[in-house]
């Protein structure tokens, strides 16, 4: 699916939030060990959420391109909601951190996509993504660890 | 992703708000549509002028009080509506877009757009500051002291039913006036949500008044001794022959902002990639039903390859808009208000035509509505070459989502073409030359000038302009020159001998 718009963007963001904060929550319930971390992104997801509500309703105005401003192709983005059942831990690291980096991919991409158009929402979802980024490499040194 | 929940379930009936009271109307009661599927949303009445003079007889009952208030105290209710208002933003947008028929980004922009102008009027307490000069001559003091006025009239259009209203009403009261809204009988709903905060954030009772209705609203405001002043938003002859005129003949102050025929003048050395989104938003947005819209577009140069880059990008573009209820989020455009504005639209693509202009994506037929909803009230982006600076399509207001295209070979006929239209709202430019955005910034006579921006919306704390047969008055609606509208300069001269 294409969205075009802000509010459509801004949604699916939130959305892709809270699936990302219920897969950690399912991950600190699995992995007892490395659950004060999982429990810190899915804690992490609903202050992103925040900003990104934040920044869209203070600069969402009609002198901005707020139903021209995207492009975003949903079916690049999207993930399994849950850890998948079965395998070990250093799968279900492997998951997280694909998960990780389809949302430093879409933030950035709805960033560049809307960097002319939306002020200072495309800085916010940069933020995101670089926050992303770093627990991705936590992600990773976890799995070295493993 | 998912339509967003109406928030306005069976059928409200609209009251006046008056002298902090809800009070029903003896006025013949007309339906309000919500343009997307037909339905009756809401009863509104048209108020009898016994019922305009009640509200009148309460603000200036309320003005001696609430002029005494001390700014900060006026400030203080102001912030309380803001809060009110912010808490309530979703909800607020979404009965704009129920109403009126908006997209749900538009709705959001609009009540931001509105809070705004609140937010600048709780700076009222230096925001209303004079000035002195101490020893004009020796021993004497000279002080200029703004002061209010008494109650004023707001009379609000279809198009913004939230925000406009508010780009007077904040400052009037807090200047320590009175106000009597009439919002548009269309979309009644926004300035009466709008009223229940007022209620609940303390303003006292006749400080801020709503009466619904039309004409005989608009003439009771008019006629009244005790209105002081009146703001309008709507068309060029009702702004031009009723509201200026007759405003001048009864001694009160006036701002009457009228219609538009905007150009966006696009130069060969734009940024394609980022003018066309910017297009769209101008010419389509609001379904055009902006006095701030592009009407139509003047290409510079003979560059023909550009000029066939331009027509495909904004053909295609438009062309997989999606077209909808407005509180479907990956909706682009809604509807147009009503069916009569559809017929009024229609007609001026056929005028265009017969006049020789060339259809390039025809809004009349070549689009669809994503969902189950009749196309009552619906059209297409409709896309026109070859016009022409005198045809009607150019000349008068469409008010709705067309573009025409002129091409030109200079910028000197691009301006000239702009300054010879009788509208002066909103022209914008499109280029990567600061000296020719210079040129045209310093050349245009338009109220509202764009570089690089389609929609060249004033914010709050600068003043909504427009020239010639888009504004009569002198001082226009938000930021300081509201502040100076809604207050008189009294200078005082003292000696103490």
């Amino acid at each position: 699916m294409r969205l075009n718009t802000s509010a459509s963007v801004i949604s699916f963001a939130k959305q892709l939030e809270a699936d990302s904060a219920a897969f950690y929550e399912k991950m600190a319930e699995r992995y007892p060990k490395a659950a004060e971390l999982f429990l810190d992104f899915s804690k992490g997801n609903k202050k992103y959420t925040t900003m990104i509500e934040r920044a869209y309703y203070g600069v969402i105005t009609d002198a901005i391109e707020g139903c021209f401003a995207f492009g975003v192709e949903t079916d690049k983005y999207t993930f399994e909601r849950e850890p998948a059942k079965g395998p070990g831990y250093a799968d279900v690291l492997n998951q997280a951190i694909d998960m990780e980096q389809k949302l430093i991919s879409f933030y950035t991409d709805a960033a560049e996509q809307s960097e002319a158009f939306m002020a200072d929402v495309p800085r916010t979802f940069l933020i995101v993504a670089r926050k992303r980024k770093d627990r991705k490499d936590k992600l990773g040194t976890l799995l070295r660890e493993t | 992703m998912a339509i967003l929940e109406e928030p306005i379930k069976g059928i409200v009936e609209v009251k006046n708000y008056i002298d902090g009271e809800w009070v029903g109307s003896k006025g013949e009661i007309q339906d309000v549509v919500n343009p997307v599927n037909g339905k009756v949303i809401a009863k509104v009445p048209s108020s009898t002028k016994e019922e305009i003079d009640a509200a009148v007889e309460a603000g200036k009952a309320a003005f001696p009080d609430w002029r005494r208030t001390p700014p900060v105290a006026r400030a203080r209710c102001l912030f309380r509506l803001k809060e009110l208002l912010e808490a309530n933003f979703e909800e607020l947008s979404r009965v704009q877009t129920q109403e009126h028929g908006k997209t749900i980004d538009e709705s959001r922009g609009e009540t931001r757009r509105g809070i705004e102008n609140v937010e600048v009027a709780c700076g009222i307490p230096t925001l209303m500051q004079g000035y002195n000069s101490e020893d004009i001559a020796s021993g004497i003091d000279e002080y200029l002291i703004p002061t209010p006025l008494g109650v004023f009239g707001i009379i609000g259009p279809f198009n913004f039913p939230f925000m406009i209203p508010l780009w007077s009403a904040p400052y009037a009261v807090a200047t320590g006036n009175c106000i009597v809204i009439k919002p548009s009988s269309e979309v009644p709903l926004s300035q009466m949500k709008i009223a229940e905060l007022v209620d609940e954030a303390g303003f006292p009772p006749g400080v801020w008044n709503v009466v619904n209705g039309g004409r005989t609203v608009v003439n009771g405001m008019l006629d009244h001794p005790d209105i002081e002043g009146i703001t309008f938003v709507g068309s060029t002859p009702t702004a031009k022959n009723v509201i200026y005129p007759r405003c001048g003949a009864t001694g009160k102050r006036v701002i009457a902002q009228g219609g538009a025929s905007n150009f966006m003048v696009i130069m060969p050395d734009c940024n394609l990639r980022a003018t066309i989104p910017a297009l769209m938003t101008s010419f389509f947005g609001n379904a055009g039903q902006r006095c701030l819209a592009g009407q139509n577009a003047i290409v510079v140069g003979d560059d023909d390859h550009f000029y066939k880059d331009f027509i495909n990008g904004v053909v295609d573009t438009a062309r997989r808009m999606i077209i909808g209820n407005g509180l479907d989020e990956e909706v682009q455009m809604g509807p147009v208000r009503d069916a009569e504005k559809k017929k009024k639209i229609l007609s001026y693509i056929s005028s265009g035509t017969k006049e020789g202009a060339r259809i390039i994506l025809d809004g009349r037929s070549d689009f669809r509505i994503k969902g189950d909803y009749p196309d009552t009230c619906f059209l297409g982006p409709t896309i026109m070459e070859y016009v022409k600076p005198e045809m009607k399509i150019v000349t008068e207001e469409i008010f709705g989502p067309t573009m025409g295209i002129i091409r030109v070979k200079t910028l000197d006929e691009a301006i000239r073409i702009c300054d010879d239209n009788p509208f002066h709202n909103a022209d914008a430019i499109f280029t990567s030359s600061g000296r020719t955005a210079r040129e045209f910034k310093y050349r245009i006579k338009s109220g509202n000038v764009g570089i690089n921006v389609g929609i060249v919306a004033p914010m709050a704390f600068f003043p909504f302009s427009g020239m010639r047969d888009s504004f009569f008055g002198i001082l226009h609606t938000q930021g300081k020159e509201a502040i100076r509208f809604f207050t008189e300069s009294k200078v005082v001269i003292e000696r103490w001998p």
